[in-house]
């Protein structure tokens, strides 16, 4: 994953130089070789949706900034002969570039994300689906925790602090310890219990979470 | 002059979620011949190409209403008020119909057949839309000092605060000295004389601060006005009034504490509790040897016992300080967090103060000059020997002094004596500046420290309302709307409203029209469903355009289909949720959303049955601790059972009508709330279409407007906690018999009313049209002509004719 991290930042000082077309102030490029239109600070992702293509995403939500953390909307970016692998939903449009949503690359990439998906929150019905629907049926990787279905993607968090503006939860510790909690991992009593995070969580797991962060 | 309506409706398809499902194509054809100004279908209207795409049809056409069919408003309608901000669309200029969660995703119909629900729910929408009135919030002023009332701590603290920050006070005491304000603190704080030092140097602040004036305390008469301009009327002692004003106010209450339980004890003197030991730590008057301080009293929870066993150390660190010749020990349960750093442990054992924790589960024992305890460590009893026993005091209810005050101010008593403020549970955008401030331990069992926090935090409130009114940015957002024409001043509204967003008046003032203090204001909504003389409007909210939009919906649905609603919190998060898990229930029950059940008048219902639903169900929060306005699903339970009562006296059935109650997380339980309630309504025939049972329909409705009928109902709604009733009445069957008659008699003279208004009667003509006896209705008849309802328009045969009109 770090991997495609540093290939992302790469892509930012790139997009600075992006052809622009003057005259109307659209961006043209292609994705999956269909030419299409975007404006300034409009993401591949969202071209891509309003084009009809469809890029499978999980930590994405239109009502909060994305932060690209799932890896799942990854596309591929083809530009003077040179290709890259970016996450959709944080990558700005870019002229005259060639997108590929669906390339061997990219199902490579989005299988192994879905691998370790499948490893981490394997209780989750809505991530086995996805996987199966990416011919992902098992993991390589270690299940520590068959009963999670977190994937940690921060979206309950994020939707608490930007849509209810409340900040009842939040992701604590770090890395393979990462988990959404409640401050101090009390219940807590600033949750408003407006039931938010409940339908903005891609995976189903914030029904388990709900009665261990919020106080009834 | 009112703009022009220019409704602009925008479906989103969400990648097929909404367009695989539901025939967006025929949804635009069914709207066609309603008053809108432009109709798309959008991929995605929430992302940046699609509200790019709303931006430019708003400005080309002139938008002023946003009807957005997509998914949930409570996640996405942010997103749409966001960017349409800056061309001049307001927030409540925006409705979202959620034909996602509400429809495309919970049903397992044709897209066609869903394709008419959805165009119901969204003429629905449009309907209530073009009701939108626009109107001025209103500046409000900030002048005079804060008024500090209740005599906590923590009102020291936010007068010194204010006053360092150029903010005038009066603050209410009952002591008139730092002296005397430490020589009492104990009662609220034990534990609390190793601060005396430094608390005394903030007391002398504040009492010779030029900007705090020290108040003693009087018995409040009123308290009355609002945000930045409240009157408080004293009590003197000579039986007159005196009025204070200010422009805020901080409400600062200690829980205070009473004697220990120590009679069962006994051992005399050298037993005693917190409270006696910190009145002998005054005086100096300390007997030598072992002191125990035993954290007993689990019934008072763990925070009283955390609070005690921090007291007990405070007090053994003033003792090994100044009275070396006694030896302090804190013997605390086990299951509570000691709440006492590293370096405390450190200090305790240099100044040989010991502490011991004993295993709730066996009490310990009181002997003579010994205390035996099991210890959790090696679950072997333990010995402690004492010459002096301490026991904490106990917390005590709020005094007489704090009940008389939480009289005027939305503070309420909640279970185990802890007070709390309105407006619990709400989204930040919900409610504008925080105004009402409560501060102290009444409000849940705290230490000094956090008392003081407390305090300083409501300064900083007060000088943020201080802040914005110099602004000229301090406004009062109108909520709620008072017709001064129309209101009576019963002051129903001010006792029934759970937040203090409708004034009170001054005792003995009469009946005055109410004033709205939309500060405070929650939107609950109970006051307009309430008021006998529907002279209350929530704005932009209102009952009407609650009405007119399910008129629309119930002009388009089937005769087998039903109405539901669901409150903002524990209904629709449900609801929506069974959608997130991919539930489904049948598509014949048309969802309207509301803020609470609480703010459903009594004649939506009606109207609704007189519109020809088959049914209504109604889903809100568990009643008593989960309703976000306290008692509105209380409150709307009343309202069901008096449309209950009127639909058997109609000769209906009483199931056409149900409530139910879910949480925000059971989906599931609102699926099966849904399928049972059909299930029972399936078994019901349509509302009959003749004219006997429409008139008695139309008969429901007109008593539900009548204003006795809806003051019973307004004084029935009690709260829960209530044991009382209304009036004579002393228990509940005899109150649900005094409302039905009030119902019964009301509801008969509506179907008089209903006979004779096509054309005048006598009264065996008035029988026959409603199909009951003579005798029935011929009571009734001279009491409505009095009262002028109906007119004695002449005789004949013998026979009074009665109609309503003039002769």
């Amino acid at each position: 994953m770090s991997a495609q991290k540093t290939k992302q930042g790469k892509k930012t000082k790139e997009g600075k130089k992006a052809k622009k077309e003057k005259d109307d102030g659209l961006i043209r490029f292609k994705i999956n070789g269909q030419p299409v239109q975007a404006r300034e600070g409009w993401t591949i992702l969202e071209t891509a949706r309003q084009n009809g293509v469809k890029i499978p995403t999980l930590c994405f939500h239109p009502a909060v900034e994305a932060i690209g953390s799932c890896r799942l909307c990854v596309v591929e970016i083809q530009q003077n002969g040179h290709t890259r692998v970016a996450a959709s939903c944080i990558t700005p449009v870019q002229g005259g570039v060639d997108v590929l949503t669906d390339s061997e690359e990219v199902q490579n990439v989005r299988r192994w994300v879905l691998e370790m998906l499948l490893a981490h929150c394997p209780a989750s019905h809505q991530i086995r689906e996805l996987a199966k629907e990416y011919g992902v049926t098992s993991t390589r990787f270690k299940t520590e925790h068959p009963e999670d279905a977190c994937p940690r993607c921060g979206l309950c968090v994020r939707a608490c602090d930007e849509i209810v503006g409340i900040r009842a939860i939040s992701l604590g510790n770090r890395g393979v310890f990462k988990e959404v909690t409640a401050p101090y991992h009390q219940r807590s009593v600033d949750c408003i219990r407006c039931g938010t995070c409940l339908y903005i969580c891609p995976t189903g797991a914030m029904e388990q979470l709900f009665p261990q962060v919020s106080a009834p | 002059m009112k703009p022009e309506n220019r409704i602009g409706i925008f479906l989103c398809e969400c990648g097929g979620k909404i367009g695989n499902r539901i025939d967006l194509p025929q949804v635009s054809e069914l709207l066609r011949y309603e008053p809108w100004e432009h109709l798309g279908v959008y991929p995605y209207p929430c992302l940046a190409p699609g509200l790019e795409a709303i931006k430019q049809d708003v400005q080309a056409k002139g938008l002023n209403r946003i009807l957005v069919g997509g998914c949930s408003s409570r996640v996405m309608k942010k997103r749409f008020t966001k960017a349409l901000a800056p061309l001049g669309v307001e927030r409540h200029q925006v409705e979202m119909i959620n034909l996602k969660d509400h429809v495309a995703a919970v049903h397992e119909a044709t897209p066609q057949e869903l394709a008419h629900k959805a165009a119901a729910l969204i003429a629905g929408g449009m309907a209530s839309l073009r009701l939108l009135e626009p109107f001025e919030p209103v500046s409000l002023t900030f002048e005079g000092p804060a008024l500090i009332m209740g005599g906590g701590f923590s009102g020291f603290i936010a007068a010194r605060e204010l006053a360092r920050h150029g903010m005038e006070s009066v603050l209410f005491s009952k002591a008139q000295s730092p002296e005397r304000v430490l020589d009492e603190l104990h009662w609220t704080f034990p534990g609390c004389r190793i601060f005396c030092g430094d608390l005394a140097d903030l007391l002398r602040e504040v009492f010779t601060h030029p900007r705090v004036k020290v108040m003693p305390d009087q018995p409040i008469d009123y308290i009355v006005g609002g945000v930045g301009d409240y009157h408080v009327g004293l009590k003197q002692p000579d039986g007159s009034v005196t009025e204070v004003a200010g422009a805020a106010i901080i409400t600062a209450l200690d829980r205070e504490y009473g004697p220990g339980n120590i009679d069962y004890i006994g051992g005399g003197e050298r037993v005693c509790d917190l409270l006696e030991l910190e009145e002998k730590l005054g005086a100096g008057d300390i007997s030598p040897g072992k002191m125990v301080f035993w954290v007993n009293s689990p019934q008072h929870g763990q925070a009283a016992q955390e609070l005690a066993a921090m007291a007990a150390w405070r007090d053994s660190l003033v003792l090994a300080r100044e009275h070396p010749q006694v030896q302090p020990m804190v013997v605390y349960p086990a299951n509570i967090t000691l709440p006492l750093s590293g370096n405390d442990l450190r200090e305790a054992r240099t100044q040989g103060i010991g502490l011991m924790s004993y295993a709730p589960e066996v009490h310990p024992v009181v002997q003579s000059g010994f205390l035996s305890f099991v210890s959790p460590g090696d679950n072997l009893e333990h010995e402690v020997e004492w010459d002096t026993l301490v026991v904490p005091g106990a917390p005590a209810d709020p005094v007489e002094k704090a009940q008389e005050l939480l009289r005027w101010l939305p503070i309420y008593p909640e279970n185990g004596g802890r007070l709390q403020k309105s407006h619990i549970k709400f989204w930040p955008d919900q409610i504008p500046d925080e105004s009402l401030f409560f501060t102290g331990s009444a409000g849940g069992v705290c230490d000094l420290n956090e008392v003081i926090q407390q305090g300083k935090k409501a300064a900083r409130g007060v000088l943020n309302l201080r802040e914005k009114a110099l602004q000229g940015k301090l406004v009062s957002p109108v909520v709620v709307h008072v017709d001064k024409d129309l209101c009576e001043g019963c002051g129903l509204c001010t006792e029934i409203c759970p937040c203090g967003g409708i004034e009170h008046v001054k005792p003995g003032s009469g009946p005055i029209a109410r004033e709205t203090d939309n500060h405070l204001c929650s939107g609950g909504g109970t006051c307009a469903a309430t008021c006998p003389y529907e002279a209350i409007k929530v704005l932009n909210n209102s009952t009407q355009q609650l009405e007119a939009r399910l008129k629309a919906i119930l002009s388009r649905m089937q005769e087998n289909e039903i109405l539901g609603f669901v409150c903002g919190w524990g209904g629709l998060a449900s609801a929506e949720q069974a959608a997130v898990k991919g539930l489904t229930y049948p598509k014949g029950i048309y969802l309207t959303p509301v803020n609470c059940l609480g703010s459903l008048d009594p004649f939506i219902l009606s109207m609704a049955f007189l519109n020809g639903a088959k049914g209504i169900m109604l889903a809100g929060c568990t009643p008593k601790h989960s309703c976000h306005y306290h008692y509105g699903v209380d409150h709307c339970w009343y309202r069901v059972n008096a449309m209950k009562k009127l639909l058997s006296l109609a000769g209906l059935e009483r199931r056409r009508i149900a409530i139910g109650y879910v949480e925000v997380n059971e989906p599931e339980s609102f699926v099966r709330m849904v399928e049972a309630n059909m299930d029972v309504l399936d078994k019901l025939p349509p509302l009959p279409q003749d004219d006997q049972t429409k008139a008695r329909l139309w008969a429901i409705h007109a008593t539900l407007h009548r204003p006795r009928v809806r003051w019973v109902l307004g004084t029935s709604l009690r709260r829960p906690t209530e044991k009382e009733f209304p009036g004579s009445q002393f228990n509940a069957v005899d109150a649900d018999e005094t409302m039905l008659e009030v119902l019964r008699e009301e509801f008969l003279a509506a179907r008089i009313i209903k006979a004779i208004s096509d054309q005048p009667l006598n009264p065996p003509g008035i029988a026959l049209t409603m199909g009951e006896p003579v005798k029935s209705i011929t009571p009734l008849l001279p009491d409505m002509a009095q009262e002028g309802r109906i007119k004695l328009q002449g005789w004949e045969g013998g026979y009074p004719i009665y109609g309503l009109g003039k002769k």
